[in-house]
């Protein structure tokens, strides 16, 4: 059995999709097998809703009168890049405001403008016979900028690792707060749901991939920063961080229900995107990954009391028994915590698949696929001679 | 006069001490106990003192010169739904489990009653919904 994307597409418009979520299909695979399975499911919808550092937006303000060429901006009152043509700035996710207050941030700005609220924009600039003013001070709302567009480097990680604390004190990492004496364990992969774990390959999923972003129709824009495939398989997908994505979407057409700003206590902020992709059922061997579940789903366990890129995992575990709320860590028992919202995840995976019954989403063929094959390359400090060739 | 809440954690040599009773007898506080655990790691007690604040003062020293682990607690937590992204984050901080997972839909309930107001939730949750005050 093997279709294509056009003719997915065909029985869509027509109504006739099937469409399933990637939970629904674990079960359907395990009742009806695989033949069966893949010969009724057109679609499988997948979901997340983490923590995504790696994001942020470019908005354009628009042109003051007189015009400023603006070099310093920012947005409530947290800095924004503005090395860029005059009104055109780029927020990240992560950038502190200014203020003093350590837990508002890119992230929060961009929730508030997504929410439809005011934002403060304050710019200067040296001036310049062309673009003559100095300093500007306004509000904008999404509906006063020209564009405004979610760009996010990287997005979606292909699984990740727990994170567990053997020292003597709570660490308050990326990965959450880490009680001491491994009393805890977090993991941020939606696991039986994630986008990149039911077609690990990317046989599906390439440049130009329409996907769900924030509530809107985004695309897949590049291949993500630290993007890698040299990583340990379990039943043929990466039993530890590997592919990622840059995506791309209009924030104008996002919802906050989501986007969160996320504030990690002690270590920064932080965006919780959500972001769903539809898998198209091309055969059954894309349908065998869609249907594995939080059992067949593995992480290694990584102890952040190390503070070292090279911390060997401790142990491995499955998104089962992390989603049990219970990890055996060398014995002991460990509570765990997800990072990421299972609840938003499926919440994501059903809108999508809403979405696509209702002929409001169709497939895309993308137009170039990603990297076979990549490995990530550390930064270690040289000298000029050294990496001069 | 002064009320203070306090979580007190004993190692469980110490069960056998009479503390509650010394409490009173020694400081002259008024006590209310709140919640007490006890298990083979040893024992919890919520714990409410009114006393002056010198009573109140020598009481921790006692309780601390035993051994007694203390912890002051915060005023009361509540968790704003509209924040809440059902995570899960705050799970695993929660001494006391008074956040459960509906296996069903995912989401994460918040059982007030549960809750001895020691604070650890509050700087662990990533969108900021859990916090002080009724
Ligand atoms: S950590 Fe915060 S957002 Fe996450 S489930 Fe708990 S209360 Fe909700
Ligand atoms: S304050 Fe938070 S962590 Fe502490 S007992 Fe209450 S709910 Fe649990």
């Amino acid at each position: 059995m093997k279709r294509t994307v056009e003719e997915i597409n065909a029985r869509i418009k027509k109504g006739d999709a099937v469409v399933m979520t990637a939970e629904e299909v674990v079960d359907l695979v395990r009742k009806d097998g695989l033949k069966k399975a893949t010969e009724q499911v057109d679609v499988v919808t997948t979901g997340t809703f983490g923590a995504m550092c790696s994001s942020g937006a470019f908005i354009n303000f628009g042109h003051s009168e007189p015009p400023i060429k603006m070099s310093k901006v920012m947005l409530n009152d947290v800095p924004a890049y503005g090395g860029l043509a005059a009104v055109d700035a780029y927020i990240g996710a992560t950038e502190e405001s200014c203020n003093g207050r350590p837990d508002y941030g890119g992230a929060h700005v961009i929730e508030e403008l997504i929410a439809g609220k005011p934002v403060k924009l304050k710019a200067s600039s040296r001036g310049t016979d062309c673009y003559p003013r100095k300093d500007i001070e306004t509000y904008i709302t999404l509906d006063t900028v020209n564009q405004a567009y979610l760009f996010n480097p990287r997005n979606m990680y292909q699984n990740y690792a727990v994170a567990t604390n053997s020292g003597e004190r709570t660490l308050y990492t990326y990965m959450g707060k880490l009680l001491p004496n491994m009393k805890n364990a977090t993991y941020s992969s939606s696991g039986q749901l994630s986008p990149l774990l039911k077609d690990p390959n990317l046989r599906t999923i390439g440049i130009g991939t329409r996907i769900f972003l924030g509530g809107a129709q985004g695309y897949v824009s590049w291949e993500g920063t630290q993007y890698k495939t040299n990583v340990p398989l379990r039943n043929g997908v990466p039993a530890a961080s590997a592919r990622t994505l840059a995506v791309i979407g209009d924030m104008k057409a996002m919802s906050p229900d989501y986007i969160r700003a996320l504030y990690m206590n002690k270590y920064g902020i932080s965006l919780a995107v959500g972001i769903g992709v539809p898998i198209p059922v091309l055969d059954e061997d894309i349908m065998r990954t869609c249907a594995l579940s939080d059992e067949e789903l593995f992480a290694p366990v990584v102890d952040y009391a190390l503070q070292s890129r090279n911390r060997k995992p401790i142990q491995e575990t499955n998104y089962a028994e992390l989603r049990s709320g219970t990890l055996t860590i060398k014995g002991k028992k460990a509570k765990t915590s997800s990072l990421s919202s299972y609840f938003k995840a499926r919440q994501i995976a059903k809108e999508l698949k809403r979405q696509v019954e209702e002929k409001e989403f169709y497939l895309s063929q993308y137009v170039q696929s990603m990297p076979a094959e990549r490995a990530i390359r550390p930064l270690d400090v040289h000298s000029r001679e050294e990496v001069e060739k | 006069m002064s009320s203070n809440r306090y979580l007190l954690f004993f190692s469980p040599d110490l069960i056998n001490e009479p503390i509650t009773y010394r409490m009173v007898k020694d400081f002259d506080l008024m006590i209310n106990i709140l919640r007490a655990e006890i298990d083979d790691t040893g024992g919890r007690l919520m714990i409410s003192f009114q006393g002056s604040p010198q009573q109140i003062k020598s009481a921790l020293k006692y309780l601390t010169d035993n051994k007694v682990e203390i912890k002051e607690l915060n005023e009361y937590v509540h968790k704003d739904a509209d924040r809440c992204t059902d995570c899960g984050m705050c799970v695993s901080v929660c001494p006391v489990g008074a956040f459960v997972i509906d296996k069903e839909t995912w989401k994460v309930g918040f059982i007030n009653d549960k809750c001895i107001a020691c604070g650890m939730c509050i700087d662990a949750c990533p969108p900021g919904a859990m916090k002080l005050g009724q």
